[in-house]
């Protein structure tokens, strides 16, 4: 199992944000995070990279618990931010150096070079983060993110506001470190990445975990008489009777 | 303890090279200091008795007033915006780099960026007003304050849950200190119960160490004390960064 979440519940202000999630993934696997704006996705995911804590509960991954941060732990990990985060005053190649030698890497020109090659995102690498388009940012995030060729990938919503174009080349490019053994956890709103992507997803609504499975195993308990689409599926679940039920 | 401090100090200062260019960054720090050089010193320098002449006098101390400032200023809106606008504090913090590394890193980057400030203060007073080199106790004096304030820059940096809350810090403790510590006059014209406090701040015991001509056991003294306080200061902005959650 590469990532265990064991119980986890977490408020902030006396809110309740999540509630007594508990979800594994396996090792290799891309799970796919859903669930409608603040259902608990974001924090779900600083809880796993252990920006944040659970206030109670465990998180592991690999083994590594999340709220204690081992040097192990922050070694496994990459992590995908929603929103672009390079700094703005450095091109990409060198706020990518600074992070190579943020993790310690033997040769960071060498792997800078070699990651934006295979990301391709080499003639990009001299320029900085708002001169490039949406598409580019997030691959040239998700290149820096794996710099470190960690175990396991945290993205969260990796495809948004991206053209259909730009978000199927995310997908090539994740589908391609799901084939390296790479275990990755995305949150989406798209139903479609979802089905593209993920060998499992798992469905959040109010902080509580409703569902985990395959995607369409949740069309058939959804809907178990008719076909339905997963946005169908996704609707019900949000603000359907069933969700009232289930909730 | 340390290790990986010198990947953060690179970050920092590869930021801040690229920031240079800009006048507005690069004079906002000394505008300050050099307009009271230039208003007191030629309003009040022929009027106001201390040994060695006013214009001496001031000069130290707007180095000292230099070094506060751009050590804390720059340090605590770095990191704050790190976090509120650019996003990024978390690369940082997700990187396998220990807190006590990461805070040293930081606040030794600062501490370059306000000495390398105290350094054009210095020149130009040296070209104007003939300052003469400073002795090795106000040397060691600025270093030291550079730190401490750098990496009290980091703690607030991180404190602050906004860039309002900022001016608190600014208003409450900084300009006091800037006024009341001995930059524009010597400590001993307080009232005494004023002065008995004034005299153990840290710009106080800078101020006294800029204008000791060598190590005594005065100066010795307020040497161990600064000291003290910067490594109080420093394990401050560690403990900040051991307990920082994103949510």
């Amino acid at each position: 199992m590469s990532i265990v979440v064991e119980n986890v519940n977490c408020s902030r202000k006396g809110r309740s944000i999540l509630h007594n999630v508990s979800l594994q993934v396996l090792a290799g696997e891309v799970m796919g995070l859903l669930g409608p704006n603040g259902a608990g996705k974001t924090t779900l995911i600083r809880l796993l990279s252990g920006l944040a804590r659970p206030d109670k509960g465990q998180i592991t991954i690999q083994g590594e618990d999340a709220a204690a941060r081992s040097v192990a732990f922050r070694r496994l990990l990459g992590l995908v931010p929603q929103e672009n985060n390079f700094e703005s005053e450095l091109t990409i190649e060198q706020s990518m150096l600074c992070y190579a030698r943020l993790y310690g890497l033997p040769e960071p020109a060498g792997q800078v070079k070699a990651i934006c090659e295979r990301f391709r995102i080499g003639e990009w690498r001299q320029k900085k983060p708002d001169k490039l388009s949406g598409g580019m940012k997030r691959r040239a995030m998700i290149a820096r993110a794996m710099l470190p060729d960690p175990q396991v990938l945290l993205l969260d919503e990796p495809s948004v506001g991206l053209d259909p174009d730009m978000r199927q080349e995310i997908w090539q490019l994740l589908k391609g470190l799901q084939a390296e053994g790479k275990t990755i956890l995305l949150t989406t709103h798209y139903m479609e990445e979802a089905e593209a992507l993920c060998s499992r997803i798992a469905f959040l609504r109010g902080g509580q975990l409703l569902y985990t499975g395959t995607c369409a195993d949740m069309r058939h308990w959804l809907s178990p008489q008719k076909a339905i689409s997963l946005e169908d599926a996704f609707v019900e679940l949000s603000h359907g009777q069933l969700a009232q039920e289930v909730g | 303890m340390l290790r990986g401090f010198s990947a953060v100090f690179y970050r920092e200062m590869q930021m801040l090279i690229s920031r240079i260019g800009g006048l507005g960054y690069l004079f906002s720090g000394l505008l300050f200091p050099m307009i009271y050089l230039l208003a007191f010193g030629w309003g009040l320098g022929d009027r106001v008795a201390v040994a060695g002449g006013y214009f001496a006098y001031l000069a130290k101390g707007m180095l000292a007033i230099t070094v506060m400032m751009n050590g804390f200023q720059q340090t605590a809106l770095s990191v704050s915006a790190a976090r509120f606008y650019y996003r990024n504090f978390s690369t940082l913090r997700l990187s396998p780099i220990s807190d006590s590394a990461l805070v040293f890193g930081i606040a030794l980057a600062g501490t370059v960026r306000a000495l390398a400030a105290a350094a054009v203060i210095f020149l130009t007073a040296r070209l104007f007003f003939g300052l003469e080199i400073l002795s090795l106790p106000g040397l060691g004096g600025l270093v030291l304050t550079a730190f401490a304030f750098a990496a009290f820059g980091v703690a607030v940096g991180l404190s602050i849950k906004g860039q309002e809350q900022f001016s608190i810090i600014i208003n409450f403790f900084i300009t006091p200190m800037t006024f009341f510590c001995g930059s524009f006059f010597p400590v001993a014209n307080l009232p005494e119960a004023v002065r008995q406090v004034v005299q153990f701040l840290p710009l106080s015991l800078t101020n006294q160490l800029l204008r000791a001509d060598s190590f005594g056991e005065s100066s010795l003294w307020e040497a161990g004390l600064l000291l003290a306080i910067t490594l109080c200061t420093y394990a401050y902005g560690v403990y900040r960064v051991h307990g920082y959650r994103e949510f």
